[in-house]
């Protein structure tokens, strides 16, 4: 395209350039034209000149003959015809004129020629009866004219075509005895006029000189004049209105000048018209092809053409190098389109291979989550997985840019705590701000609703990006991030939580603030040097937003700080204000910790294949509380051999696996037609979170998918999308319900030698402790026998052994003290220590069985 | 002399027949081929008696094709048939000159003949087979030393969009010519055939009834030296044609008191009034038809309202028209020419089925070749049967003779001669 602009450019500037060239040429070549007809029109006056002169000539020697004749008359010696005409043979000079003396009065218009007729030469009379010649100049010559001249016509004596100049004779009459009126003529053959046309041939070659009289009746016509008559030829070849005609007879039978008509070839041709000098009855039209004055133009032609050339050159050059470059680009663009799809396959590696690890971090963790009652282990765990959260929040970061160049963006609503939400920004911030020395205030609406409904993830990275950048870019004094919820009054579900970062930063310059949301732009690249950033925050902050339907406005004064702030529509879920926000993230806390399964669904069987045990450990870990069957295959064909055998509501199918990937298995699975699980829904279990991916596995044939590292909430709520109804038992609300500590029997929190919480912990949930309990109180006095047996015969070394034991299993049921006492006499038994052992090896026993009797109602209630 | 010319005459036919046999050797219709180099620079010079000769300056166009640095020109001469001896043997003489049919048997032309250049000499490639047989003339040696360019005829030109318009057939005899006109009058057409009440060739009775009476004589061909000799009785052979005039005069076909009055002359005004729209049938020669094609622009009333018309025999005859065809030019090569050869390769050019079609289809006359459909308004003539097809010529009738049978149906056709008187006064009959 944009080679083509070029090309057009250069064509419209070439053309420009030549249109100016042509109309310069075309400027030059009227002016030049002009002179052209100019110096031909004054060739043309030259030759009516030489034309004149030579008719004057001519009719002053006939006027000679006519004075001589006449004179004699005068003198009394008037001569006869034959006599005038003998002294006109003998006056002239050139044998080709000849001399006619025409009796006008004579009906025959006869009378005597100087030389005989070609056919006769005895016979000197002459006729002019059939010869129409006189009509207007009979009797006399016009003495208004010059010159007196006949029209064109065939000398009856000889046939010559000839004219005649003509005077006034008086000569004397044999018949009637007196004097008689007649013409004499010098008779010219016609060819000694159109001699004097050579002239002006000299100077132009296809030049032709016609002479006409004032009907348009040729005397003299060149040849390319048709017709008899020249007005009729101008009818014939040019479209002329009446009007139009009739101005050019005006014209030509009235002036001088010059005009443009088409020959009979439709050529367009110069006439210059001008009456014959010293006439005022003959015109002469000087006649030549439009072509032939033009020629001088065939210079700028040969310019133009010069320049036409250079410039077509100057293009197939510029082309040459534009192509060359197109060349370049392609292939840079090509190397880069290479990077982009390397990018794209890293993008991919790196989000498969950091999340599979990640998966199982924050798989495990979430286990150590639901199953610790250590507060510590907790708070570590916690801190794992806010961490975790964080990681994949970068790496989603990176690839959501790929994902928002791409247009694939998608925004996935979930429940959230929007007290976990803050504490998790807080939590993150805070530490960078107390390093830097910067104070985090707090504003937290007290009213914001606990639970919302958005994208959680997209928030989050909005507003650590936001609140990130108040850290990175304040180099003292406070950063107050305020959160706001107001109530919709349109919108009954919803509200618009308003998000603001307050800091006294550097500020941003006005002109810069333009630049803020440019991808990989950095304001003050050089002031800034030191600060991390990738330049991607602030675009991607703003894309999210424009996503959610929503923008950041950012206020700044220079030097003095910033407010980005921003509102953002939210679905309401729990309407239960957060209220303190501490209060709010320890409740958070605990409700994290005291994690219930969603449903229950003990009759639905689910199949989930993946390359990676500890993948399957986890996915089975995380679905253990809803009571579902979980089949598990380690690969593609362990898959396809359940998924032909056994009937699933729903199978999980990992996408990159050695051997068969998830697709070849999804594919195989179609074509079986013999299997329970016909609409069985295919999920298809993936790393890769890059663009396009849900085109990419719908395409493929699944129905669904779910990233990974999998997010424990988002799996359960997938299982109820998938689940069949019926299977399906929601579970009801926490509040009230029992916990697995408040299951235990009260006896248990009231004995001294049991820690509850310990023995839950060692053994993971209160059943398999009341199992250990039971297992406890079952072997207890026989146990105690055995220690007794062994050191009554002095074995101390089994002794030793089963004081080990009793340590093991004291502990494990919560029974701390014991199982310490146990671990010191142990120690001694070890040591060789018999003393100790003698001493308090009773005691020992003693609290044993003390408290196995103490347990010993635990019995009645498991019967 | 004229016993000569006469034997001229009689022989001429036979001569002719034979001298096709040296023209169907080459093919008229073979594309020009010029004989010598086309660069060569020669002016050639075309006297004849037209004022105007487009028609000519459209073949020296033509010409120049092949020999672009040639220069022709057409000179028209005053006094012609008096001067052109004279202007050949001049200083300044024309390399071609016009001929007509009427200069043969006067010998006030002798000199002229003599002059010209023998045009079926072999050597000189001219391939005039093309023209039609009657058409050629030839000297009483059998030497052609014209050829004819144009020819004419006499008939009708026939406003063919008034026919389609009345739904009638343009009558093919007499019969039918009376009961058409019967039914134009009706239709409203005052008088359904007009033309000019003249003496000449072209005048209305002529154009009707001359060619009936020349076949007439080529049937009694016995008769015709007494017609030439002017016998009384020989008058006889005008009867019928006297009698079919003088039926038509006073049929519907035509009103003559109009035709005085509306056509004042015999050229323009005949095809002005044609123009006009409103008469079906117009009686003209064929020189009168070649002014129509430049008087269709002149005037208003058929540029206004355009029609479709034809040249067609005038059905006099019983069985039908008869097509009496007239040279109206030929062209002649004077042997004096100071550029002979060149005047001899513009006739080789000129003298084809192609060129002859062009000129006659510019000029609006008949081609003397034997293809009529060069130009559409003489298409008509194609369909006249061979029988009723002959050449002025093939009468054997002089123009003393003509001239007699003119003013006898001048005289009958205006009323101031009966029949009778007409056939008993031939060779008195008072003329123009």
């Amino acid at each position: 395209m944009k080679r083509r602009l070029i090309i057009i450019s250069n064509l419209l500037i070439m053309g420009f350039i030549l249109f100016i060239i042509v109309s310069y040429a075309n400027i030059k070549a009227v002016e030049s034209n002009r002179n052209e007809i100019a110096a031909f029109e004054k060739m043309t006056m030259t030759t009516n000149q030489i034309i004149a002169n030579y008719l004057e000539d001519e009719q002053h020697l006939c006027d000679i003959w006519a004075d001589y004749i006449n004179s004699s008359a005068e003198e009394g010696d008037m001569m006869t015809a034959k006599e005038a005409i003998s002294f006109v043979r003998k006056a002239k000079i050139s044998p080709e004129i000849e001399g006619h003396l025409i009796f006008l009065d004579n009906p025959e218009r006869a009378g005597v020629s100087t030389t005989a007729r070609v056919s006769d030469p005895n016979d000197d009379a002459i006729s002019y009866k059939n010869i129409n010649i006189f009509d207007n100049i009979e009797g006399t010559g016009d003495p208004n004219e010059a010159v007196n001249l006949t029209r064109a016509y065939t000398n009856p004596m000889n046939g010559v075509q000839s004219i005649a100049f003509y005077h006034d004779v008086t000569v004397f009459d044999q018949e009637t005895d007196g004097p008689r009126e007649a013409l004499l003529m010098r008779v010219v053959p016609l060819s000694s006029l159109e001699q004097k046309f050579v002239f002006l041939k000299g100077e132009y070659e296809n030049v032709e000189i016609s002479l006409v009289d004032k009907e348009g009746n040729y005397v003299v016509h060149g040849k390319s004049f048709k017709n008899s008559n020249f007005f009729e030829y101008f009818k014939s070849y040019n479209a002329a209105t009446s009007e139009e005609y009739e101005h050019v007879i005006r014209e030509i039978a009235g002036g001088t000048g010059t005009m443009t008509i088409k020959n009979y070839k439709g050529e367009d041709c110069v006439l210059y018209y001008t009456p014959l000098e010293t006439m005022t009855t003959w015109f002469l039209l000087a006649y030549i092809p439009a072509k032939d004055l033009v020629a001088s133009r065939s210079i700028d032609w040969l310019l133009l053409g010069i320049a036409s050339f250079g410039f077509l050159l100057l293009l197939i050059f510029n082309s040459i190098v534009m192509m060359n470059y197109n060349r370049e680009l392609s292939e840079a663009a090509q190397q880069a389109n290479q990077a982009n799809e390397a990018k794209s396959y890293f993008l991919s590696t790196m989000s498969h291979d950091i999340r599979t690890p990640m998966n199982a971090i924050l798989g495990l963790n979430e286990m150590v989550l639901r199953d610790s009652r250590d507060d510590n282990i907790r708070m570590y765990s916690e801190s794992i997985r806010s961490a975790g959260s964080t990681l994949l929040g970068i790496i989603n970061d990176i690839l959501d840019f790929s994902k928002i160049e791409a247009g694939k963006m998608e925004i996935i609503n979930v429940d959230y705590s929007v007290a976990s939400l803050l504490n998790d920004l807080v939590n993150m911030v805070q530490k960078k701000a107390e390093d830097k020395g910067l104070s985090l205030d707090l504003n937290i609406d007290r009213d914001i609703p606990m639970t919302l409904n958005g994208d959680e993830i997209r928030i989050k990275q909005i507003i650590i990006n936001v609140l990130s950048n108040a850290v990175k870019y304040t180099q003292q004094g406070t950063v107050t991030f305020s959160v706001h919820a107001r109530k919709l009054p349109d919108k009954p579900d919803s509200v618009m939580l308003g998000v603001s970062v307050a800091d006294t930063g550097i500020g941003i310059k006005a002109e810069d603030l333009d630049r803020l949301f440019v991808a990989f732009e950095r304001i003050e690249e050089k002031k800034n040097r030191n600060i991390e950033g990738t330049g991607l925050g602030m675009a991607i902050t703003q894309k999210f937003l424009d996503m959610m339907g929503s923008h950041l406005t950012v206020e700044s004064e220079y030097g003095k700080g910033s407010v980005f702030s921003f509102e953002l529509e939210q679905k309401v879920v729990k309407w239960e204000p957060i209220g303190d926000f501490e209060e709010a993230f320890r409740r958070s806390l605990s409700e994290r910790m005291d994690y219930r399964e969603k449903f229950t669904a003990p009759e639905a069987r689910v199949l989930v294949v993946d390359d990676t045990p500890v993948n399957l450990t986890v996915f089975v870990n995380l679905l253990k509380r809803t009571g579902l069957k979980i089949d598990t295959a380690e690969s593609g064909d362990e898959g396809i051999a359940l998924f032909s055998r056994e009937h699933y509501d729903v199978i999980f199918l990992d996408h990159m696996m050695p051997g068969k990937d998830g697709i070849e298995t999804l594919r195989e699975m179609k074509t079986l037609t013999d299997t329970p699980n016909t609409g069985t829904p295919i999920i298809c279990l993936t790393a890769n979170a890059i663009s396009g991916m849900r085109e990419m596995y719908t395409k493929a044939g699944f129905d669904d998918y779910l990233t990974k590292p999998i997010d424990a909430e988002r799996l359960e709520m997938m299982l109820l999308q998938y689940l069949p109804g019926d299977k399906v038992t929601l579970v009801a609300d926490a509040d009230g319900d029992d916990t697995d500590e408040d299951a235990l029997p009260d006896l248990l929190y009231h004995l001294e030698e049991i820690d509850p919480g310990a023995g839950l912990s060692y053994c993971g949930d209160g059943e398999s402790y009341m199992d250990a309990l039971m297992i406890y109180l079952g072997g207890a006095e026989k146990k105690a026998d055995e220690i007794e047996k062994y050191w009554a015969a002095g074995d101390i070394k089994n002794t030793t052994v089963k004081v080990h034991a009793l340590k093991s299993s004291s502990r494990s049921i919560g029974a701390l003290k014991l199982g310490e006492f146990a671990a010191r006499l142990e120690e001694a038994g070890n040591s060789g220590d018999q003393e100790t052992l003698e001493k308090e090896l009773g005691e020992l026993l003693a609290r044993y069985r003390q408290l196995a009797r103490d347990l010993a109602p635990l019995n009645e209630q498991e019967e | 002399m004229k016993k000569k010319l006469k034997t001229l005459l009689s022989l001429s036919m036979a001569a002719a027949l034979l001298l096709q046999g040296c023209g169907s050797t080459k093919n008229a219709d073979a594309p020009f081929a010029p004989k010598y180099d086309k660069e060569t620079e020669f002016s050639l010079t075309v006297a004849g008696n037209y004022s105007n000769f487009e028609s000519l300056e459209a073949e020296f166009e033509r010409f120049y094709e092949y020999y672009p640095n040639a220069s022709l020109q057409y000179v028209t001469m005053d006094d012609y048939n008096n001067v052109i001896s004279s202007a050949l043997i001049n200083s300044e003489p024309p390399d071609i000159f016009t001929t007509s049919s009427a200069m043969i048997g006067n010998e006030k032309y002798d000199d002229m003949f003599e002059a010209c250049e023998v045009l079926s000499d072999p050597s000189l490639d001219i391939d005039y087979s093309c023209i039609r047989d009657s058409l050629i003339r030839t000297t009483d040696s059998g030497d052609v030393v014209m050829l004819p360019i144009f020819t004419t005829s006499y008939g009708m030109l026939v406003n063919m969009d008034i026919f389609e318009k009345e739904g009638l057939k343009v009558p093919g005899n007499f019969k039918e010519l009376v009961s058409v006109c019967g039914k134009l009058k009706n239709a409203g057409y005052a008088s359904p055939m007009m033309g000019t009440d003249r003496f000449s060739g072209s005048g209305l009775f002529n154009c009707f009834v001359y060619p009936m009476f020349a076949y007439n004589v080529i049937k009694n061909s016995d008769q015709v030296d007494a017609l030439n000799a002017f016998e009384p009785s020989s008058g006889e052979l005008m009867r019928p044609a006297l009698e079919r005039l003088y039926e038509f005069v006073n049929s519907d076909c035509i009103d003559l008191a109009k035709c005085q009055e509306e056509i004042t002359d015999e050229y323009d005004s005949v095809i002005m009034r044609f123009f006009e729209g409103d008469v079906p049938m117009m009686l003209a020669a064929g020189d009168v038809v070649s002014g129509t094609a430049k008087r269709e622009s002149k005037s208003d009333a058929f540029s206004a309202h355009p029609f479709k018309y034809r040249f067609y025999t005038a059905p006099a005859g019983d069985d039908g028209g008869y097509f009496i065809n007239s040279i109206s030019i030929c062209f002649s090569v004077n042997k004096h020419s100071r550029d002979i050869d060149m005047a001899n390769e513009f006739m080789r050019f000129l003298i084809s089925r192609k060129e002859l079609s062009n000129m006659a289809g510019l000029k609006r006359l008949i081609t003397p070749v034997d293809d009529f459909s060069a130009d559409e308004v003489y298409s008509a003539l194609a369909e006249i049967p061979a029988d009723r097809r002959f050449s002025d010529k093939e009468t054997g009738l002089m123009d003393p003779a003509v001239r007699q049978f003119r003013a006898a149906i001048y005289a009958v056709g205006n009323g101031t001669m009966t029949v009778d008187e007409a056939v008993a006064a031939y060779g008195t009959i008072p003329e123009e």
